[in-house]
């Protein structure tokens, strides 16, 4: 029990407040002709008044005894209706000066925690971020190893394009036809920066597209949800394999994602801003389109999101304002392939992309493996989204259960189902090729719903943050883990190219199993049109027959065409057995050497090089 | 009631997501994954790449098996061991000889040491690897695999380039390796199967001699059964000698055997083995010898100075010693091995 009154307000002294016989002040003035107070008896049967009052405030764990009242006199008289009396002298009574009270309570906020938007919040969530970028920078700066080949033919392609529009040598083969991007965007940028920095600037370039699209995605997750969400969602996908390998990988993806990235940004931050500021995203996507033809797989979900976005401002008036999205990236779209010799290109790499014969449950396993758990976690943030919209503890939240379950519903779905769209098709296309890459495309969307996941987790004012941090920790081993693994998967090539180069001659031509890569390294003393590949050939003899296939390689190591053969035993091991033995059944090569490395997936192999002697 | 009620769907999170990672997590370590990047294959350990059992890049002897100039080559005794009889020869003779040819039975171990030194005098090392103890058909059928291995890991380890020729001679009936105990085709086997071996210990710094004797003292056997093929051969080398009871025109001593070979193989040619006997034709024979590799365009001879059967060394005649030094004085005789990788 506590004797604090239930109305008492803490207030400052006044001597009259609580009198009780304030009104026989009024009535009778203070006192009578002997000094003494008239006083009432009390009607509970006590008398006078309990004059040094204890109360107790409970205000946190510490308890104030309050004094209220002055100095009294504790004796009692009796009542007595008498008549005024003549007074016959007056004495002054010294009127009792209120003591000031040591403190004042303060008024207890009714949240210990302010959610409105502020400049330290700001900072501090960016400080959080930037500690965020600097782990993703390191991990994958950690990576090495020589190029490669799809990096070694973007980047030989830039140099070869870059060359032809300044000198106007001639272009080595229709990139256009077999690029999965536009061979005048990306390639020509990342030879750019390695024509200056050599391959790490262009693989440089690829980390600061990747930490960019990890900075875009806190942005607008931050603007969907709030800064916690964001952070947890920026520190999942900051250590998810894809992302750890895409910024240490000069090839598309990395461009993409960002390009991905920032358009979804522009739709979610110009939600309020009129219908028309969503077209600022139209050319962001097409230009992501453009690098990578891929990224037209997302564009169904940026249009979704152009109409959930601007639900709450707009209301059914956001369903134009994605169909003006969709149309405005349609047309320029439509315009760039009017335009460009793309087309063939994207019915190769993407439409139309050979069939290949890996098994449906291996590529679900290989999805599960690289982007798993973060898909885990987003479906569970999805759902705990769906079942409880409200963001924060704050009870000044305003909106506290947020939108409306259809429209959270609704979000999860796009963006968690975003993640399945690339392990979908290429289940449909039974081909593993490039998938760990395009996993990252849908985990950029699957994030900000991982972090949902996170976030619930972790639970109200930081109630479990071990359960976060598990979390974060697992996805983190995770990704380095199979980085490090992924970066392995492709030999070392530099005892190759040195063993090679004496033999670069400008009318050598030359069998090379991954020739993209000794053609980056050498690009000064060799060209593309010198090499032919393990994949394909057309050998014409003397006769000028041109012949293809096994046969074309048996007859052109018989007539000693090539001047090298460089087998690795990677790409097309059951091809490589039968050009050794034709290698060695012509006579005309010996065995420059044998270059042996190991892979991560630790099959132990060698570089073969024979050169033509006789 | 309600506290457990509220819990629920945190643990519900964290169980879905703990499934997930130690699904994955047990995946990885227990292996069973590809590359699909389309380069990669097998099983998942997380190794680190590319690190094979030899940090250095092969020597590439490519560019010594048909050098601009000519092989000036000696066998001395105790050289490459000791290169103090290479020293003294090159001293004799006013040119450094750049090919030491020693000999070595089946079973001995790899002198690097020696090929090192010679080496270090820019000299190449040859090898006369004679199987006196060990029979060829044994040694195609792989009796003596461990051996080779070791023989060939030790080579290439070193990393610099050798030259071997396995049972030299074989043509004649005389060694134990000759024509009375082996036929062409255990020969040609034995030697392919070393070959082999070699290259798959990655010694491929060995540069393959076979290395007939002329065909004049043995007309009848026929080199083409014994040929082992383009692909395991970089060198013929005749051995030949000047002697006496024959014309000593170069044609005469290594022409027929010459002319035989370029049948079947357009192999670099040079002479493995050589001298002349010793006395008043000496002085001659070296002539034509010198005249002849020139001519024929062969890469270059290797004289055996040794006093053995006959008294080869170059010291016995000074008369043809005075002729050799003034013809080895070509610079198209002899140079720096080392500045030809």
């Amino acid at each position: 029990m506590t004797s604090r009154p239930e109305h008492y307000t803490p207030q400052p002294y006044d001597p009259y407040a609580d009198d009780p016989y304030a009104d026989d002040y009024t009535a009778g003035g203070w006192f009578n002709s002997d000094g003494y107070v008239p006083r009432q008896p009390s009607y509970d049967g006590h008398e006078g008044y309990q004059g040094h009052q204890q109360y107790e405030v409970h205000q946190g764990n510490q308890y104030y005894e309050v004094h209220q009242g002055h100095g009294h006199d504790p004796e009692v008289y009796p009542y007595q209706e008498r008549d005024d009396q003549p007074t016959f002298a007056l004495r002054t009574v010294a009127e009792p000066v209120p003591a000031e009270p040591g403190y004042r309570i303060p008024e207890t906020p009714d949240a210990g925690w302010d959610d409105t938007p502020s400049r330290r919040r700001a900072w501090v969530s960016r400080g959080v971020l930037a500690i965020i970028l600097i782990v993703q920078t390191v991990l994958s700066l950690r990576l090495s190893n020589t190029a490669f080949q799809d990096e070694a033919l973007y980047l030989a392609a830039g140099h070869n394009i870059m060359e032809h529009w300044a000198n106007g040598t001639p272009l080595h083969s229709g990139y256009e036809s077999y690029f999965s991007g536009s061979p005048m965007l990306y390639p020509v940028a990342a030879a750019l920066v390695d024509g200056w920095f050599g391959l790490s600037g262009a693989r440089l370039l690829s980390l600061l597209c990747m930490l960019g699209a990890t900075a875009l995605l806190y942005s607008f997750t931050r603007r969907l949800f709030n800064e916690r969400v964001a952070l947890a969602a920026a520190a999942l996908f900051a250590v998810t394999q894809p992302t750890i390998v895409l910024g240490r990988l000069a090839v598309y993806d990395a461009p993409a994602i960002l390009l991905v990235a920032l358009s979804a940004w522009i739709i979610v931050r110009t939600n309020r801003a009129p219908v028309l500021a969503v077209l600022l995203a139209a050319p962001v996507t097409v230009l992501a389109v453009a690098v990578k033809y891929a990224s037209a797989l997302y564009v169904p979900t940026l249009v979704v999101l152009a109409a959930l976005t601007a639900w709450h401002h707009r209301g059914w008036r956001c369903v134009p304002r994605a169909l003006l999205f969709g149309v405005g990236t349609a047309v320029l779209g439509g315009v760039g392939l009017v335009y460009t010799d793309v087309l063939a290109g994207v019915r190769q790499t993407t439409t139309n992309r050979a069939h290949g014969t890996d098994a449906t449950w291996t590529l679900v396993q290989k999805s599960a493996e690289w982007g798993g758990l973060m898909f885990a976690t987003a479906v569970a943030g999805a759902v705990a989204y769906g079942l409880r919209g409200r963001m924060n503890e704050s009870p000044r939240s305003y909106g506290l259960h947020g939108p409306g379950w259809r429209w959270r519903a609704l979000l999860g779905v796009t963006l968690t189902g975003t993640a399945l769209l690339a392990p979908a098709y290429q289940i449909h296309l039974h081909t593993a090729v490039s998938l760990y890459k395009h996993v990252d495309f849908g985990l950029l969307f699957a994030a900000p719903m991982a972090g949902i996941g996170v976030i619930r987790l972790v639970g109200k004012h930081f109630r479990y943050p071990q359960l976060g941090i598990m979390i974060w920790v697992i996805a983190l081993c995770l990704g380095v883990s199979q980085a490090e693994w992924r970066f392995g998967l492709w030999p070392d090539s530099r005892g190759l190219v040195k063993a090679i180069e004496p033999y670069m001659k400008p009318k050598g031509r030359y069998l090379g199993e991954t020739d993209e890569v000794p053609v980056y390294y050498l690009r000064d003393r060799t060209t593309d049109s010198q090499w032919t590949s393990t994949y394909v050939i057309g050998y014409p003899d003397k006769k000028g027959v041109v012949h293809h296939g096994k046969n074309g390689y048996r007859l052109a190591l018989r007539d000693g065409w090539f001047d090298l053969v460089v087998l690795d035993g990677v790409s097309t091991p059951g091809l490589d057995t039968y050009i050794e033995r034709q290698v060695t059944a012509s006579g005309h090569y010996r065995l420059v050497g044998k270059i042996p490395f190991r892979l991560s997936s630790g099959d132990t192999r060698a570089y073969r090089v024979w050169a033509k002697t006789s | 009631m309600h506290k457990a009620k509220r819990s629920f769907p945190r643990w519900a999170l964290l169980a879905a997501c703990l499934i997930t990672a130690f699904a994955l997590g047990g995946r990885l370590l227990l292996g069973g994954n590809d590359g699909s990047s389309g380069t990669g294959q097998g099983k998942a350990t997380g190794a680190g790449s590319s690190a094979g059992p030899y940090s250095d890049p092969p020597y590439d002897v490519v560019p010594l098996l048909k050098p601009a100039k000519k092989y000036f080559g000696a066998a001395v005794p105790g050289a490459p061991t000791s290169m103090k009889a290479a020293d003294a020869y090159a001293r004799m003779v006013g040119k450094r000889p750049n090919l030491i040819e020693y000999y070595a039975g089946w079973g001995d171990g790899f002198d690097a040491g020696g090929v090192r030194r010679a080496w270090a005098e820019g000299a190449l090392t040859l090898m006369s690897w004679e199987p006196f103890d060990t029979s060829l058909a044994d040694i195609a059928a792989g009796k003596s695999d461990a051996y080779i291995e070791e023989y060939a890991t030790a080579v290439r380890r070193l990393n610099l380039p050798v030259v071997v020729d396995f049972a030299d001679e074989f043509n004649g009936h005389w060694d134990a390796w000759g024509t009375r105990h082996t036929t062409p085709a255990q020969y040609v086997a034995a030697w392919r199967h070393i070959h082999q071996r070699f290259l798959a210990a990655g010694a491929s710094n060995v540069i393959w001699a076979w290395a007939p004797n002329i065909v004049n003292p043995v007309p009848d056997v026929k080199l083409k059964p014994y040929y082992p093929g383009d692909a395991y051969v970089d060198w013929v080398g005749l051995v030949g000698y000047f002697t006496a009871g024959q014309d000593n025109a170069f044609d005469s001593v290594f022409g027929p055997t010459r002319d035989q070979i370029r049948t079947f193989s357009k192999k670099p040619m040079l002479l493995l083995e050589t001298a002349a006997v010793p006395g008043e034709r000496r002085l001659a024979d070296v002539s034509n010898l010198f005249a002849g590799v020139k001519a024929d365009n062969m890469i270059g001879f290797i004289w055996f100075n040794y006093k053995k059967r006959a008294d080869w060394r170059l010291e016995a005649s000074p008369l043809a010693l005075q002729e050799f030094k003034r013809l080895a004085a070509d610079d198209r005789f002899g140079f720096d091995v080392r500045k030809l990788s």
